[in-house]
């Protein structure tokens, strides 16, 4: 029988290190493709790591955020790490979905032109580096310290939107989905 | 593909599932509780282990209506889990169904954690096998009441075990006598306050000459305070700001006609100001926030892969390679032979590459090849 708290550090957990590897391989990758690693085998090994681990570290973020909220101490979000965790995950996870969603519908085509690797990567990176980012909040939260802590982040202010704007983006970011998803069917092949 | 999905969602149930079926060793927080935390505290009453713990009760021997009381629990011989955590409970009945002092008609004015609450966990050191707190109620009507006692801890085995009283304790309330002074019916103690401000205390009385304030931080030394009159029976006084979060008692001795009243130790705990925001503001932006980066991702990206050709299925280039294979056939191939003579007059170069060989087939009134 394990408590929230318990389950939240195991999903945490997976969550961290599945982002950590796949940071680790869209990096390699990136160096393979640029020609600074001169390994151009370990294209599709890393490239399926990459994207394996980010897909698992995407499914076990739900569960890392429903166990994080129940098993806060206290009423709901009484606290700005709490939001600013919340906010940081969503980010990351619209990154790596978007990520994924492209290397699957668009396949190698990703990998076509510098620019087009380049960005790829980026937004892979941009999703590990915002789970971490994430933890590293967490970690601040429940310990008061933490790994990043050199930087001085400020886990303790809170950018919030009033909710017309909030409201707006959402819509705005459901109308590029399916604009972007419209574009991305007539370029792939896959139908 | 289906089989796949279904799957994922049973699994993906059962790890939710883990969540709420699970025993709470960390706590569950102090709250209002019925006998056994509605299944929250160490899930169903089934899988507990009988403590061995000893509950003790015991009040005041005499309690009036309307007139707060201390109910005193001692908590001995029981072992912990190593987190040393143990929750308890007062209860007006044993059956786990409207079971709480409240069911009963009695109001819980203050616990040992500075609540309000029947459920409360207190965390005990090492070695520590023997705990003493109360609780301050106050009746609503006359007749005799059975208070009981529950435990919630864990074991050397990680066991979640639970105990309860052997046998009720029962109170007697009586009516109050004409002229006692006492704090009004409806008076209700603050049990929290915020760290760093001092809290100014309105206290009610009736029949009620003088009051005198005393109260105690949690070293036990007892100081007064003092107590100002705002009108008939009616008072105000002021304790100190609390640096930390940490608990102060505080009681007050009333002086009137009748014989003189000593309240009960009301318990006021401190603590950090609480932070506020409005949660739905804050989930309608995280969702915004991942439709928006999430979309500018497949856009940008889709934007920036150029080839709109390719395709896992697309074998166009190995046709035409296995075309060019069988035909064999070259630019020059194609270009009408040009007559011994040269070329007819008028015809450049490039009209004879364009239309040779329709002059050659007569349509233009020239030789045939």
């Amino acid at each position: 029988m394990n408590s929230s708290e318990t389950f939240h550090v195991v999903a945490t957990e997976l969550v961290v290190g599945a982002f950590s590897v796949a940071g680790l391989s869209f990096t390699l990758l990136l160096l393979v493709h640029f020609g600074i690693l001169k390994q151009p085998s370990w294209i599709s090994m890393f490239d399926h790591v990459a994207h394996f681990t980010l897909t698992f570290g995407l499914a076990a973020t739900p569960f890392a955020i429903l166990s994080g909220l129940s098993s806060a101490p206290g009423e709901g979000l009484n606290s700005p790490i709490l939001v600013n965790k919340i906010f940081l995950s969503m980010t990351g996870f619209g990154f790596a979905v978007g990520c994924l969603i492209v290397r699957w519908r668009l396949g190698n085509n990703v990998w076509d032109s510098k620019k087009s690797t380049s960005f790829h990567v980026a937004s892979g990176l941009a999703a590990c580096g915002l789970m971490l980012l994430t933890a590293s909040a967490g970690g601040t939260f429940s310990r008061g310290e933490s790994l990043l802590d050199m930087f001085h982040l400020p886990y303790e202010h809170v950018l919030l939107f009033p909710i017309l704007v909030s409201l707006i983006s959402l819509f705005l970011g459901l109308a590029i989905l399916v604009l972007s998803w419209k574009r991305m069917n007539a370029i792939s092949s896959i139908h | 593909m289906k089989s796949r999905i279904h799957s994922v969602f049973v699994l993906s149930l059962l790890l939710l599932c883990s969540i709420f079926g699970a025993a709470e060793p960390g706590g569950n927080g102090d709250s209002l509780q019925d006998l056994q935390c509605g299944g929250a505290c160490h899930g169903d009453a089934s899988i507990n282990e009988t403590s061995t713990t000893i509950l003790s009760l015991s009040t005041d021997e005499t309690i009036y209506v309307g007139i707060p009381t201390t109910i005193t629990l001692t908590v001995t011989n029981f072992e912990t889990s190593t987190s040393g955590l143990i929750g308890l409970f007062l209860l007006t009945d044993m059956t786990g169904h409207s079971d709480m002092p409240q069911d009963a008609g009695w109001e819980i004015l203050s616990d040992a954690n500075g609540g309000a609450m029947n459920y409360i966990e207190q965390t005990l050191g090492p070695g520590q096998n023997e705990t003493s707190i109360s609780w301050v109620v106050r009746a609503s009507s006359l007749g005799s009441t059975t208070f009981y006692a529950a435990i919630h801890h864990g074991g050397g085995y990680s066991s979640p075990y639970f105990g309860s009283t052997a046998s009720g304790h029962e109170v007697s309330v009586q009516p109050v006598p004409e002229n006692l002074p006492r704090l009004t019916a409806d008076f209700t103690p603050p049990t929290l306050r915020i760290i760093d401000t001092p809290t100014e205390l309105s206290i009610q009385t009736q029949f009620t000459e003088t009051i005198q304030f005393e109260w105690k931080s949690e070293d036990g030394l007892i100081m007064n305070s003092i107590v100002n009159s705002s009108g008939e029976n009616s008072w105000t006084t002021t304790i100190p700001a609390a640096l930390q979060s940490t608990t102060v008692q505080w009681r007050v001795i009333l002086e009137g006609e009748g014989p003189a009243q000593t309240t009960p130790w009301f318990i006021l705990a401190a603590e950090e100001s609480s932070w506020e925001i409005e949660e739905s503001a804050v989930y309608l932006q995280a969702f915004a926030l991942l439709f928006v980066t999430a979309g500018i991702v497949i856009l940008l990206q889709t934007r920036l892969t150029s080839s709109p050709s390719f395709a896992k299925y697309d074998e166009t280039s190995v046709v035409d390679e296995a075309l060019g294979a069988s035909q064999n056939t070259s630019p020059d191939t194609t270009l009408a032979p040009i007559p011994e003579g040269g070329l007819p007059n008028g015809w450049s170069e490039e009209q004879w590459e364009l239309h040779g060989h329709d002059y050659l087939a007569g349509k233009y009134g020239g030789d045939q090849a």
